[in-house]
């Protein structure tokens, strides 16, 4: 049996408090691709970000989800790390008294325990802050501890880039960003697809508005209602978002539904 | 006993009654060696500790320690001057593992400027390179070297022994000790160090250490406690920084399980003088710790940095206190505590702003961190303000670790045990931060590490 590359989810059904959110996911985000999940507040988005990473307020109903064919569903988040996959959080939580480098030696440390070398690490961490434009006094700071959120952002794509995942998802990392902070998001993500390390990795990114697609253009655009991918398409989607809004999806699927319905009948 | 002893001194067993009290004194008058504590002082202290009540009930159930019925039957008591060839080396700290890429740490070298060494009761005495212009003896040869006028006012005067249990018991039987002198002007780079090493036999050791700064002076006291052993400590500090003197007074505690450590810390800070205690309490079954600050004149400042870390049975008692006399002063209080298996805290922070500290300004922060169902930490302030025109804040927070933090640690790779470590490690770094000298920084980080690994029930 040939195993699926891409992070992927079959039939997905996910419950939060005992409320169903996600109603059958269908997925799959092949390397080096950019997948854009959008949907109004509400349709699932981040519980299929937390549910993929393994947060264990999340209960997975039914359905898979792997990573390169391996179960990602039976793992703690930790070891999900470890197989490759990258969550940037929308709301990234503060570690008072740990300083970034510390974090992100640590961190690189277990993900990728083979390659650490002092002198390699700090070279790594240099280039990355130089890349990303960020002042390397960042290090010194505590993880997200009274960090703006540009700057918890900008935290989001460093680390990104230093740990180099399979697959990243991004949940929401455009949110309450002005455009310069959007353009810089944009510019970590593009540099890491251009750098060796990066240019395989698939992206997931979940999305309200779809203004991040402009900084970072997407192979495929998924509209998510309800816990459901109501319609899958190419860029242009994300222009049919723009242009009608998803009141306007959600009016031509259902009324695409009906028609469907109908026509059974 | 240690290696290279020229003389011993036979040891008293110890109940702390007015018998074993004539038993010391007797012993006191054949060695002739003028001691700090005289007679007379020596039996109203013991008076005063039959009188006074034990501080505090047991604030929980969880609390196992009644100071009421504390047990003194296995004790033994020594005083002794004894001369060794050579100072064992200072106990050095456990080497920490070389850290891939230390981008934000800086070793830092520790030299002394002076000290003193005690295995219990007894003065290991030694060749030490002490900076020749300061003072730092032993107290109780203060007699031999005609110290009285520079003791008057500090010696028995900072600490309330007469409203403290356990400081009037420590005055009554008091064993060893260490007086240090900084005069006017001196300032020093180095710390003066002053370490208390277990004796290998159950001796109850009674210290108490006197450290006077000049005008203007400027040094840092390492007070450190170590050794396998578990002894019974109960001893006073008391300091007296003058106009503009600056003290740094660390005290870093790491005895056997067994090991019970009182101490009552006082300091008096005169015009525009600071002291800044810091106290790390990492061992020991029982440590009961005082301590206060008396801000005497307008500019003078306190700190207190404290911070515990209860695993096992350990039970942790601090009590601080500043006392605003006179306005302006400031004040700036933090401590940071945490427990697991069944360790079992108390804190109790007091500020007093008296009627005439007019624009003085203080602060009290404590935090409490919860790793476990049976660990405990009580926090009480009490803040008791009499003057106008004054700022005070306090804050506390007793809380548990952050589950969004741990999962946040977690989908960075870092497995949960690992996350846990590095999140309960950083909720004491505000409070090490403070500490003076990287080296003991990275020490009581270490120290804190390794506390980590004992702990049992570090994951609910």
């Amino acid at each position: 049996m040939s195993i699926t590359r891409g992070l992927v989810a079959r039939d997905l059904r996910v419950a939060v408090e005992n409320k169903e959110i996600l109603k059958g996911i269908d997925l799959t985000v092949e390397p080096g691709r950019v997948h854009a999940l959008m949907g109004p507040n509400g349709s699932g988005k981040s519980t299929l970000a937390f549910t993929l990473a393994g947060h264990p307020g999340y209960q997975v109903l039914s359905g898979s989800a792997t990573l390169d064919g391996e179960d990602l569903l039976g793992l703690p988040p930790d070891k999900r790390a470890k197989a490759g996959l990258f969550l940037s959080f929308q709301y990234p939580a503060a570690i008072p008294g740990v300083s970034v480098a510390n974090f992100l030696r640590t961190a690189r440390m277990a993900v990728r325990p083979e390659d650490l070398n002092p002198a390699k690490f700090r070279k790594l961490v240099f280039d990355k802050l130089d890349t990303l434009d960020m002042d390397p006094a960042f290090l010194g700071r505590y993880v997200n501890d009274g960090f703006s959120g540009g700057e918890k952002k900008r935290l989001e794509m460093l680390q990104m880039a230093i740990l180099a995942p399979k697959y990243a998802v991004l949940d929401e990392t455009d949110s309450g960003l002005d455009v310069d902070a959007l353009q810089s998001v944009g510019r970590s993500v593009n540099a890491l697809r251009e750098s060796d390390e990066g240019k395989d990795i698939g992206f997931l990114l979940i999305t309200h508005y779809p203004r991040i697609l402009k900084y970072v253009p997407a192979d495929v655009v998924h509209i998510l209602i309800d816990g459901r991918i109501v319609k899958t398409g190419g860029p242009e989607l994300a222009n049919e978002i723009e242009r009608d809004g998803y009141d306007g999806v959600r009016a031509s699927t259902s009324s695409a539904q009906a028609e469907a319905a109908a026509a059974r009948a | 006993m240690p290696s290279g002893v020229s003389e011993t001194l036979p040891a008293l067993d110890f109940t702390p009654t007015a018998a074993t009290l004539d038993r010391v004194l007797t012993f006191l008058d054949d060695q002739d060696d003028g001691t700090a504590s005289d007679a007379a002082l020596r039996r109203e202290a013991l008076a005063r500790y039959e009188a006074l009540p034990a501080p505090g009930a047991r604030p929980n159930r969880g609390w196992k320690y009644d100071y009421a019925a504390l047990k003194f039957d296995e004790l033994r008591w020594t005083s002794g001057r004894i001369e060794m060839a050579a100072i064992p080396s200072r106990p050095a700290p456990k080497p920490r593992p070389e850290e891939a890429g230390d981008l934000d740490r800086p070793a830092l070298a520790t030299e002394n400027a002076g000290g003193l060494f005690f295995v219990g009761a007894t003065r290991i005495d030694a060749p030490s390179n002490v900076d020749s212009r300061i003072t730092v003896l032993p107290l109780t040869e203060s007699g031999k070297h005609d110290l009285a006028a520079s003791l008057a006012g500090t010696l028995h005067e900072i600490v309330d022994w007469r409203a403290d249990k356990f400081a009037a018991l420590a005055t009554a039987f008091e064993n060893c000790g260490a007086y240090v002198r900084v005069p006017d002007g001196v300032q020093l780079e180095t710390p003066i160090q002053i370490v208390f090493a277990s004796a290998p036999d159950d001796e109850a050791v009674f210290p108490h250490v006197v450290v006077i700064l000049g005008k203007g002076a400027r040094a840092t006291v390492l007070e450190r406690h170590v050794g396998d052993g578990d002894p019974f400590t109960c001893g006073i500090v008391e300091v007296h920084a003058g106009e503009g003197a600056e003290l740094d007074y660390a005290v870093v505690q790491q005895t056997g399980d067994a090991a019970r450590v009182f101490f009552s810390r006082g300091a008096r800070c005169e015009r525009d003088a600071q002291v800044r205690w810091y106290l790390a309490e990492l061992g020991g079954a029982l440590a009961r710790t005082v301590l206060s600050a008396k801000l005497a004149a307008p500019g003078a400042r306190a700190e207190a940095s404290a911070l515990f870390f209860n695993t096992g049975m350990q039970h942790v008692d601090l009590t601080s206190g500043v006392d605003h006399t006179v306005g302006p002063t400031t004040s700036d209080t933090v401590v940071r505590s945490a427990a697991t298996d069944r360790g079992q805290g108390r804190y109790v922070g007091n500020i007093v702003i008296r009627p005439k500290a007019h624009g003085s300004d203080a602060s009290l922060r404590d935090d409490a961190l919860l790793l476990s169902k049976h660990a405990h930490i009580d926090s009480i302030p009490a803040l008791e303000i009499a003057a106008n025109d004054v700022k005070a804040f306090h804050g506390a927070t007793v809380g548990s670790l952050d589950e969004d933090a741990l999962f946040y640690a977690g989908s960075r790779g870092i497995a949960r045990g690992e996350a846990l470590r590095l999140i309960t490690l950083g909720f004491f770094e505000p409070v090490i931060a403070r500490f003076p000298g990287a080296a003991l920084r990275d020490e009581i980080r270490t120290a804190l590490d390794g506390k980590i690994d004992e702990a049992t029930e570090i994951d609910l």
